[in-house]
């Protein structure tokens, strides 16, 4: 019985048993160690099972069966071998688990990337901070980290409100971020996987919208990552460029922002191949909202600038073929609606 | 059959209203704390499948987010502080007397008490429901979480309901420890009392000593939701961390408190359907006694990334305490070797534990080591562990106790047909729902979320989870109808329908309510086993 | 079919005060164990206040060092506790006089020490409200930062306590006066002045945290 069912549960399991591919340095050091404590594991489950399955089948009752079976009531040299032997194979797993945890969670604190990762309820946001990591040079609203591949990260992790956590699946990594608290973890990016988008998503419960905490870490290579950086800067020292102004005959659409939810479902623009606009109010204090445009297809044909709340932007949406469309909340993927254009 | 020539001296059990209401007598008050307990477990159950229909595909079809979180939230307040907990509690306060050969409990009006608390405080939380929101904030109420400023109404009533809970459970644990120190009957020496009634002693010490530090951090949590208290709020000096490791102080004991005597119900019916003695019976002792000591020293691997905690220590005293858990599985299955199994249901229920469990241990053990425990905490790798030892554990054990001692409580034996299908729909059921939630945790899907996107590859397992759900909750309805048949016109009992060993099978189904007109010699572990068989001396001194 | 002939009969027992041969009583283990649970709770609230006090610059926080009140006397002023502390210390002896007197059937004994002890742990309850009083009027309360919040959740809880004790010693002493003591059964009395002095205990570690650690003048 337990055999048929784990192997259903095995085919159910899609194949491998195991984490996804580490894009970490760190991150291989935990892979290896799962796998090394999950043979040990699975050898035990085959071992003990084996025993109590062919104890099962061996010893049932027979109809010739009328005496009582040796009362036997136990044996010590058994006992003593049974506990010893467990004892050998904990302290080896533990052995290995001290060794990978202290090269896992190894703060250097000699690099010159240092990122704060700032949590609130429901969105993330992230600062990067110069050298000595005393001045932040800029700060990106959206949920997405950019970070250099093959060079390590110093992020630290803040929260604004309740105890949040920053995990990376296929870093195979988290950590809390705990208010009134500074975590600190460093990783580092495979440089193979430079160019790669990786999600991530909060993972201590956090309140009614957990769910929708996502963010992503994009690696780039050492000098595009400079590049970025660099551009961001200077974007952000810019004097923002003057809202556009609504054309004669443009269609202007409203839209806003409260308690994480957008006012309407469905947006309807009767402006086919014609540009427009969407006029959006965010009145959530303190949380950053936008409006992006997705096609049927799941391409984004819009992004609007991320922005704090209590605050308005008036976006200048590109034409856009008939069609139906959604809109929805980079910060907050359950904020979304139906946009039809004709 | 061995019957034994015992006249009751009056009728066994009364069936009236009042008198259930106000009975001190421990085998009702055992009952009560069954069916109390199944009813929370049927109620946490229907809060499962609420969960498991919104998970089944991506996307928010049937309820929003405010009702999922409070559904995961009571669902598991319900069922570990309402059913696995009280239902433990209650075959102990049923078996235990009876077990030592003690005419009651020490103290059976605190008996009493104990047990009514347990209702009035389920429905302090559930009344959530109706008041603005039920707690959401998780079984684990962490703080700021579950401060005013988050949480509403809803986490006060969660928060007394659950004192109250403890202060039943603690006057419980007081109860149990003087009765099995004080009342057992002349002959039985501590090393002679089932292992049952061990498991008993040693979840009572747990309880005791663990319970009211939780009830102090709910003290806490409570002065400063209502009180302007600064105990867990960072902003003004306080300590968001206190609050977990003051909670886990508590419940890392606490799933002792729900695994050791589902571990005694199983170390009962293992040797009386293999036809001899329990394998090691020492060693049991030990390994429940050290299970019980150790398990105070590990609080903090349930929060191992909190940054907040020192790694190593509580990393090692993890992996330790698999020692004993894996001295006990030898033992049972050692109890089988040789044996000559008789496959009843109660007897496939705790096979069911021993296979069940084990994968629930493995797949914690694999979290002890902390790095993979960085990957897999707060993903549905632990939703899979606490469901394979505290469900294919626990609730197997509690259903091995079932179908061990309902003919004892009500003198009728359950249909075995019947139960040998609830069996395997379950054992089916069960791991179709929780073995996949593995490859979900690995793959990275969190816990306690709603909603997930159709792009995460999540969607297959948690549809074949929620198939599974559904087989779990079809495997009641012959339980259901097996009971209800059986209390109809189930065949009699009498008093020692299994051939048993301990002493509640030497007197009648159901026991008279001082439970013995005359106890046999108590010589070993097995007294009745030992006067079925005309054997004196010998045994365990 | 059973061994009846060599069973050993249990007579039909009461349920209730069911004793094995010597060892102690049901009842006075009953409230040792309880004594046990209510040192894990307290530890909770002990290990809550010096978690905070470690992380907290200075302690007692600024506003508050001065504030713990003292009664004013022609010499110089006396901690409010300081009283309160001799007299719950002085109560619990009586009470043990008390337990003595009524070991060797001095009823007398015992209805005039357990009349004492209620009082004595009747002025404690005043003194401890008094100081509470006082200490309002400063600003230093329960919503005052992490310091009031776990200085009154410490003393509350203990003066919760001490309040069971009065209710507990009362009965003792009305019981006592009713006769209903002797020298062989009196459980009740025992077991009280157990939790009495357990109180009494609580209070010298409480006082010794709060007042003469961070205050050692």
């Amino acid at each position: 019985m337990t055999a048929l069912v784990a192997a259903v549960s095995l085919l159910a399991g899609c194949g491998s048993f195991g984490p996804p591919d580490p894009v970490t340095i760190q991150g291989r050091e935990t892979h290896w160690l799962y796998y090394f404590v999950m043979i040990i594991a699975a050898l035990v489950f085959v071992v003990v099972n084996g025993l109590i399955i062919f104890a099962v089948v061996r010893y049932k009752r027979k109809p010739t069966d009328t005496e009582l079976p040796p009362q036997i009531h136990g044996n010590n040299v058994l006992e003593i071998i049974w506990t010893v032997i467990p004892t050998i194979i904990v302290v080896v797993m533990f052995v290995f688990s001290f060794n990978t945890l202290n090269s896992v969670d190894a703060v250097a604190n000699t690099t010159d990337i240092r990122v704060r990762a700032v949590a609130a309820q429901f969105q993330w946001s992230f600062e990067y901070l110069s050298a000595d990591g005393q001045k932040v040079l800029f700060q990106q609203l959206a949920p997405e980290m950019t970070i250099p591949a093959g060079k390590t990260v110093h992020l630290s992790l803040r929260s604004k409100d309740v105890i949040h956590a920053f995990y990376v699946p296929k870093f195979l990594f988290k950590r809390d971020v705990v208010p009134g608290r500074e975590n600190v973890f460093e990783f580092t990016v495979d440089p193979a996987d430079a160019g790669q988008t990786f999600s991530g998503q909060c993972a201590e419960l956090c309140g009614l919208y957990h769910d929708s905490m996502l963010f992503t870490v994009k690696a780039l290579s050492p000098a595009d990552y400079d590049a970025w950086l660099a551009a961001q800067i200077v974007k952000a020292n810019q004097s923002p460029p003057p809202a556009p102004s609504a054309q004669a005959g443009q269609v202007e659409l409203d839209l806003t922002a409260k308690d994480l939810t957008f006012d309407k479902a469905a947006l309807d623009a009767a402006s086919a191949d014609k540009p427009f606009t969407i006029k959006f109010q965010n009145n959530d204090p303190g949380t950053t909202h936008n409006v992006a445009i997705k096609d049927a297809t799941g391409q984004e044909v819009f992004k609007g600038e991320i922005f704090n709340g209590v605050d308005n932007r008036i976006y200048p949406i590109p034409a856009l073929k008939a069609g139906t469309y959604t809109y929805v909340c980079s910060v907050h993927a359950a904020m979304t609606g139906t946009l039809t254009v004709h | 059959m061995a019957t034994t020539a015992l006249t009751p001296a009056g009728t066994a059990t009364k069936y009236g209203l009042y008198d259930w209401l106000t009975t001190t007598d421990h085998k009702k008050i055992g009952i009560l704390y069954l069916v109390n307990s199944f009813v929370m477990f049927f109620i946490g159950g229907i809060l499962a499948l609420v969960v498991r229909v919104e998970l089944a595909q991506p996307g928010l079809q049937f309820i929003k987010e405010a009702t999922y979180n409070q559904a995961f939230t009571i669902h598991a307040s319900l069922m570990i502080f309402l059913f696995i907990i009280p239902i433990l509690a209650g075959f102990g306060n049923y078996i235990v007397p009876l077990q030592i050969g003690a005419p009651d409990m020490a103290f059976p009006r605190i008996n009493a008490m104990s047990f009514w608390m347990l209702p009035l405080a389920g429905i302090m939380i559930l009344t959530g429901f109706v008041t603005g929101g039920a707690a959401a904030a998780g079984w684990t109420s962490y703080a700021p979480l579950s401060e005013a400023r988050y949480s509403g109404v809803g986490q006060d009533l969660w928060i007394v309901g659950v004192i109250l809970i403890g202060t039943s459970s603690i006057l419980g644990s007081i109860n149990f420890l003087v009765t099995i120190f004080k009342m057992r009957a002349p002959g039985m020496t501590m090393f002679r009392m089932p292992i049952m009634v061990w498991t008993v002693l040693v979840t009572s010490t747990l309880v005791l000593m663990a319970t009211p530090v939780l009830t102090s951090g709910l003290i806490m949590l409570f002065i400063d939701r209502n009180y302007g208290g600064h105990f867990f709020d960072p902003a003004s000096g306080g300590n968001a961390i206190l609050w977990q490791n003051v909670f886990w102080f508590y419940s890392h004991p606490a799933v002792y408190i729900m695994v050791l005597p589902a571990m005694g119900i199983v170390s009962e019916v293992l040797p009386v359907f293999s036809r001899k003695p329990l394998f090691g019976y020492k060693a049991f002792v030990f390994a429940t006694a050290g299970i019980g000591a150790l398990g105070f020293s590990v609080w903090a691997h349930h929060m191992f990334t909190t940054g907040a905690v020192y790694l190593p220590f509580f990393s090692f005293m993890t992996f330790l305490i698999a020692i004993p858990t894996g001295v006990k599985m030898f033992n049972w299955t050692a109890t089988l070797y040789r044996g000559q199994l008789i496959f009843s249901t109660p007897l496939l229920y705790a096979l069911g534990f021993l296979t069940m469990f084990l994968i629930g241990g493995i797949n914690g053990a694999v979290s002890a080591a902390v790095p993979v425990d960085f990957a897999l905490h707060d993903t549905y790798w632990v939703v899979a562990h606490l469901h394979y030892v505290l469900f294919g554990g626990s609730v197997f054990g509690v259903f091995a106790g079932v179908y061990y001692w309902f003919p004892k409580m009500f003198g009728r034996r359950l249909n075995e047909t019947l139960g040998k299908i609830q069996f395997v729909v379950m054992f089916i059921g069960f791991n179709l729902t929780f073995f996949p939630m593995h490859v979900l945790g690995l793959e990275g899907m969190p816990r306690r979320i709603a909603n997930y996107s159709p792009e995460a590859g999540w969607s297959d397992l948690n549809l074949l989870a929620t198939i599974g759900g559904f087989t779990i909750a079809a495997s009641m309805l012959p339980f259901l109808w097996n009971v209800f048949v059986t209390m109809r016109s189930g065949e009699p009992a009498g008093d020692d329908p299994w051939e048993g060993n301990t002493l509640e099978w030497a007197t009648s189904s159901p026991p008279p309510p001082y439970n013995f007109d005359r106890l046999p010699e108590i010589r070993s572990e097995r007294p009745v086993f030992d006067a079925r068989h005309g054997l004196s001396g010998g045994g365990h001194g | 079919m059973t061994a009846s002939t060599s069973a050993l009969t249990t007579t039909h027992a009461p349920a209730e005060g069911h004793v094995r041969e010597g060892g102690i009583s049901n009842v006075i283990l009953g409230m040792l164990l309880f004594i046990t649970s209510e040192v894990m709770f307290f530890a909770g609230l002990f290990a809550a206040y010096f978690n905070v006090r470690a992380t907290a610059p200075i302690w007692p926080p600024a506003d508050f060092a001065n504030k713990l009140h003292w009664l004013p006397t022609a010499a110089q002023p006396i901690p409010v506790v300081t009283i309160a502390t001799i007299l719950l210390v002085t109560s619990s002896a009586t009470c043990q006089l008390g337990v003595w007197g009524i070991r060797n059937g001095n009823r007398t004994a015992l209805v005039r020490n357990i009349g004492v002890t209620v009082l004595l742990g009747s002025i404690f309850l005043l003194l401890q409200a008094y100081d509470y009083t006082a200490l309002y009027g400063d600003g230093v309360r329960l919503d005052a930062g992490t310091f009031g919040t776990t200085y009154f959740t410490l003393t509350g809880f203990h003066g919760a306590h001490v309040l069971g004790g009065v209710i507990m010693l009362s009965v003792v002493l009305y019981r006592a006066m009713a006769g209903q003591f002797s020298k062989e059964h009196h459980d009740m009395v025992e077991a009280t002045s157990i939790y009495w002095h357990f109180v009494d205990v609580v209070w010298i570690v409480l006082f010794s945290t709060l007042y003469i650690i961070p205050n050692p003048v």
